[in-house]
């Protein structure tokens, strides 16, 4: 119980200095906005309205402005040392993945709210099935934050972090990006069963990539 | 990690950072009162300091601990974006302590009137001020000082001062590592002299 208040406290702090500092948050939305509106025009209107095409560029940009919003976060921590004051603090350590997942999926999901309203606005896209949609997206969204922390405190104490991070994240995040842009996809353009196998899917990958920083981080932060 | 009486302590300890020794097969017990750490720049205080809040991997050896540790670092450790209230409420809260005394203690800090200002706009001294309030306002048994005259005015380092010798005469274990501020030794009880990462006790 008190492992779940701890996180709970991670995460009120860290969506608070984002509420006061809101870098990660406007970057990302205004890459996902700048991305739409460019692939309308690059590959012209007709095919940007493919539900394949707009679903893979949607979740292409969510990727990346997870990275960058995750990289905000860690930079925020690491300026005065105040992650080391949280690593510092008894039960920090195990407190951080978990805080930091919860506050990252929250600032995530108001990201993919507003860029998937912008898609669907600039592209005029037709939604066939809205529920369905809804909760293909928002599981995508929930297993972003856990592998893209990991990769980000693994990359943490290297200068060269900020290309390393989206090499090392990408290739883990490919099983993800194919199972959201197909789940949307379906969901778009009508496919019930096809959305919900999918959002299935994502749900296993948000568990496994979960485990897997929970295992990680508290020995990679030290 | 086994509990003894003491504060905390490390035994046989050697830290290796880098490829390079930084601490070697180190033996260190830090109970109640002051104890001061000393010793040139590169010797390193820094590391006996977080090796024995558990911040970095021990390559051989163990440390042991009873109770919380408080480590204050050569930064302030705040997170920008939040108040040096705000900071000090979340460390609190993160203990399971109660917030009631940190107000008192940042007004007791000379912080009172910027308590609620983002800690990036505040001066480096103040700043310092705010995180020297946490010893004040967590209450926390052992308590691992790294530099903490650093960015303070004369008027700070009287006040670091005299809240080293209540938080020594509560019978809190209180380690403070400085090349300088000899008038310390006047506190002390004990003292660590660290020389290219050996440490002889005195």
């Amino acid at each position: 119980m008190i492992a779940l208040y701890r996180i709970a406290l991670v995460a009120a702090r860290e969506l608070r200095a984002e509420r006061r500092q809101p870098d990660g948050v406007v970057a990302a939305v205004t890459f996902i906005a700048v991305l739409v509106l460019l692939e309308s025009l690059v590959v012209g209107p007709q095919i940007a309205r493919d539900a394949d095409v707009a679903s893979a560029l949607f979740w292409l940009a969510l990727a990346f402005a997870t990275i960058l919003a995750t990289m905000r976060s860690f930079d925020r921590e690491l300026e005065d040392d105040a992650l080391e004051g949280l690593v510092a603090l008894p039960g920090g350590r195990d407190a951080l993945f978990g805080g930091k997942v919860l506050a990252l999926a929250m600032v995530l999901v108001l990201v993919a709210t507003v860029g998937g309203i912008l898609s669907l606005v600039l592209l005029d896209l037709p939604v066939a099935l809205p529920v369905h949609l809804i909760v293909v997206v928002l599981l995508g969204v929930l297993a972003l934050p856990p592998i893209v922390i990991v990769d980000v405190v693994l990359a943490l104490r290297l200068r060269a972090r900020a290309a390393l991070v989206p090499i090392l994240a990408l290739p883990v995040l490919v099983p993800q990006l194919v199972a959201a842009t197909r789940g949307t996809s379906a969901a778009l353009s009508g496919d019930a069963v096809g959305a919900l196998s999918w959002a299935g899917l994502l749900f296993a990958f948000s568990v496994v990539y979960t485990v897997i920083g929970l295992t990680i981080v508290p020995a990679a932060i030290e | 990690m086994r509990t003894v009486q003491s504060g905390a302590s490390l035994h046989d300890a050697t830290v290796v950072l880098d490829d390079r020794v930084i601490l070697r097969a180190v033996n260190v017990v830090v109970g109640p009162g002051l104890t001061l750490v000393r010793g040139p720049n590169g010797s390193g205080k820094t590391t006996l300091l977080r090796a024995l809040a558990g911040l970095v991997p021990l390559a051989r050896g163990d440390r042991r601990l009873a109770g919380d540790v408080l480590y204050i670092g050569h930064r302030p450790m705040l997170l920008r974006g939040l108040s040096a209230r705000e900071n000090l409420e979340f460390f609190a809260r993160f203990r399971g302590g109660d917030t009631r005394a940190i107000d008192g203690a940042l007004r007791a800090w000379g912080v009172g009137e910027d308590m609620d200002r983002p800690v990036e706009r505040l001066s480096a001294g103040e700043r310092r001020r705010a995180s020297l309030a946490r010893v004040e306002a967590e209450r926390v048994q052992v308590l691992l000082l790294d530099e903490p005259f650093a960015d303070l005015d004369e008027a700070g380092a009287v006040r670091l001062r005299q809240t080293i010798a209540r938080a020594r005469d509560d019978g809190r274990s209180v380690v403070v590592a400085t090349h300088a501020h000899p008038e310390l030794d006047d506190l002390a009880k004990a003292w660590i002299a660290l020389d290219d990462g050996d440490a002889t006790a005195a």
